[in-house]
């Protein structure tokens, strides 16, 4: 089995399994700098693997096709912000309204346009090209590992360094973590909490519906029921492993996309596949008990300083 | 200074509007249906009809409501309770699964006799549902972790966790299919109303119901309880027992998810049948946020969720529309009634009516 690990086909298939995981927690980063809880990115998700399929399958463009996914996933991540933010719905509901929308809309507009009820594999939709690097594909080794992947594959990584870019480096980011940090001091020094908070939950729609279109025109040649089936979830708890950071949060999809592709080659080795699939959701609670146990640790020891501080200026007191 | 009694207070005119604004969502995902409906069927009125009506036209769908329905009890009103001490505790699905799974671990030892064993079962259910619960509720205190996330998580591990369990050691290699070994018929629940379908579940699921609300409304440790719901640092400064009650609550709810479980797969089937989460869980948060965490409305939201979740299955029956128009009725449901905002200018102006009305009536004294 371990000739089997080692593999570029296991390499890739974990490349595979990384890449809508990696989108959807670098919108769960976006996200949570924004301080929203949004849980919604399945209905997201469902809604662009739908929307790009139909656009490529009725216009056979791929652009256009992944324009359509786009709109359709940021017009989910719209409602859910209009919503959260001028309608003030408790975010965990909303999100669950549009996950159970995305759930059982897009049934319905599949069933609504195509008269079929399971998935579109009648459709001659478009799918993301594989990419052969020039130069890099002919290197042995290296060109094995890193050439001839889906198009999203490299994608996802180039979202990672926008997405830091994004929040590090440009006024927007600036706007987007201060009215996610304190939204009062936001608003005292002229920003716009609200829009700031909308334009935020939109560019987290656009990465997650890439993440949801890497499933229809990528992972899988057409759209089925409930595909993502938990990727959205999955991403949001690599974001909490990766304390909103996007490198670690792109590692922690990684580990995640491992776990998921080792629970593939179990399962058809005939192996009980449940460990692996369990690994990496105990990883992450394990980890998340280790983080809190740090924090708890430093602000006692930051009481007792400030104790003993207090004690100090006691003595002096006194001695006065 | 008294009130007349001639007008309301702002309190009452709140809980009319939220009523109100219930009612309103139920009627807008009703007119999203009709058209959703008339798009994709040959007869439009004829399905809208049995969307409306189909679950009342024969007795084999009534019963089909109240089997749907007794589950439904059990994870809104696990989902109620947590919500009320603040917890966003969505681990009730994991419980429900887990639940199902202890049940059938004991479901399947033969030689108990019936008086011992359907207890015994339901004991075990509870406790992993409390277990699965439980979890998030003890690192929310202990370790500082975001419910939520410690929730969904819990959720996975519960869920394969339960599948290796029914899939290795239980696993009926006779059964031709991926399933456990039959229950003992020792586990086989006693029947209500003569009706085989209809098992002691209702009986359970409504002393759960009352159970919740006693605990919530009439003991000291629910009134601990909603305070932390209502104002976590109020709480803290009036020392109150705080991550004692969460995880009190949340044990208590993951019991009750638990026996759901345990009762859904004991009352329906023959052996342990799931290959995936259930979606009860889920279900109980819609559940909860109808009844806003009061689980004396439980009751009526599970009967309306069993209703339309009957009328999906007899569309599906008698009709080419997708049944899963029912979760777009839902969404549309949840989110109105959780917008907050939505109809407040009315509430608005309502309250600022009602506060001239009893200032001009002070004013006349």
């Amino acid at each position: 089995m371990l000739d089997v690990i080692f593999s570029f086909d296991f390499f890739s298939s974990v490349l595979r399994m990384s890449t809508p995981l990696i989108f959807t927690g670098m919108a769960a980063v976006i996200g949570a700098k924004a301080d929203i809880l949004c849980i919604a990115y399945e209905g997201m998700m469902l809604f662009a693997a739908l929307g790009g399929v139909l656009g490529s399958f009725y216009t056979q463009n791929l652009l256009v096709g992944v324009l359509v996914g786009v709109i359709c996933g940021i017009i989910i991540a719209a409602i859910f912000a209009y919503f959260v933010m001028y309608l003030e719905a408790r975010p965990l509901l909303a999100g669950l309204a549009l996950n159970t929308l995305g759930s059982g809309g897009t049934v319905y507009v599949v069933y609504l346009l195509t008269g079929m009820k399971q998935n579109t594999s009648n459709l001659q939709s478009l799918r993301f090209p594989n990419v052969e690097i020039p130069g890099i594909s002919s290197i042995p080794v290296l060109g094995d590992l890193l050439s001839g992947h889906n198009l999203c594959v490299y994608l996802a990584f180039l979202s990672v360094i926008a997405v830091w870019f994004l929040i590090n480096k440009t006024r927007l980011g600036l706007r987007i973590r201060a009215v996610g940090r304190n939204p009062e001091a936001a608003a005292s020094v002229g920003i716009n909490v609200k829009k700031t908070k909308f334009i935020a939950m939109l560019l987290s729609g656009l990465l997650a519906s890439f993440g949801g279109m890497y499933m229809s025109m990528g992972y899988l040649p057409y759209f089925t029921t409930d595909m993502t089936a938990g990727r959205g979830f999955i991403s949001i708890a690599a974001q909490n492993m990766g304390l909103g950071n996007p490198a670690l949060t792109m590692l922690f999809c990684l580990v995640f996309g491992l776990a998921m592709a080792v629970g593939n080659m179990a399962q058809s080795y005939r192996l009980p596949s449940q460990f692996a699939s369990m690994l990496p959701y105990v990883v992450t609670i394990i980890g998340l008990v280790i983080m809190g146990i740090k924090t708890k640790r430093e602000e006692t020891h930051v009481k007792k300083t400030a104790h003993a501080v207090g004690n100090g200026a006691k003595g002096l007191e006194e001695k006065v | 200074m008294s009130k007349g009694k001639v007008v309301d207070s702002s309190k009452q005119i709140e809980l009319r509007f939220s009523v109100l604004r219930t009612a309103v969502a139920i009627l807008i995902s009703l007119v999203i249906a009709f058209i959703l409906i008339a798009t994709v069927s040959d007869n439009p009125g004829g399905d809208f009809i049995t969307l409306l009506t189909g679950p009342l036209q024969n007795s084999s769908r009534m019963t089909t409501i109240v089997s749907k329905f007794i589950p439904l009890l059990f994870t809104g009103t696990a989902i109620c309770m947590v919500n009320s001490a603040g917890q966003i505790n969505i681990a009730a699905e994991g419980a429900f699964f887990a639940g199902a799974v202890a049940a059938t671990m004991v479901g399947v030892i033969e030689g108990i006799p019936a008086i011992i064993h359907i207890p015994l079962c339901i004991l075990a259910g509870a406790a992993a549902g409390a277990v699965i619960m439980g979890i998030p509720g003890i690192l929310h205190v202990k370790y500082n972790v975001v419910t939520i996330v410690a929730a969904l998580m819990i959720n996975y591990v519960a869920l394969y966790l339960g599948l290796y369990i029914i899939l290795n050691p239980l696993r009926d290699p006779a059964a031709g299919f991926e399933a456990s070994y039959p229950f003992a018929e020792s586990t086989s629940l006693p029947t209500l109303f003569g009706n085989p379908r209809i098992h002691i579940g209702l009986i359970l699921g409504v002393i759960a119901v009352i159970a919740a609300y006693l605990l919530l409304y009439r003991t000291g440790f629910g009134l601990s309880a909603r305070t932390v719901g209502n104002n976590k640092k109020f709480a803290v400064y009036s020392g109150m027992p705080v991550g004692k009650t969460i995880i009190g609550i949340s044990l208590f709810a993951g019991c009750l998810a638990g026996i759901g479980g345990t009762v859904e797969t004991l009352g329906n089937y023959q052996r342990f049948m799931y290959t995936d989460f259930t979606n009860h869980g889920w279900d109980g948060v819609m559940l909860a946020v109808l009844c806003h965490n009061k689980p004396q409305y439980m009751p009526l939201a599970a009967l309306f969720l069993a209703y339309i979740r009957t009328s999906a299955d007899a569309l599906n029956f008698s009709s080419s529309v997708p049944p899963e128009i029912i979760e777009v009725i839902q969404a549309v449901i949840i989110i109105f009634v959780a917008a907050e905002k939505f109809m407040a200018g009315w509430e608005h102006k309502a309250i600022v009516k009602n506060s001239q009305k009893e200032l001009g009536t002070q004013g006349g004294e």
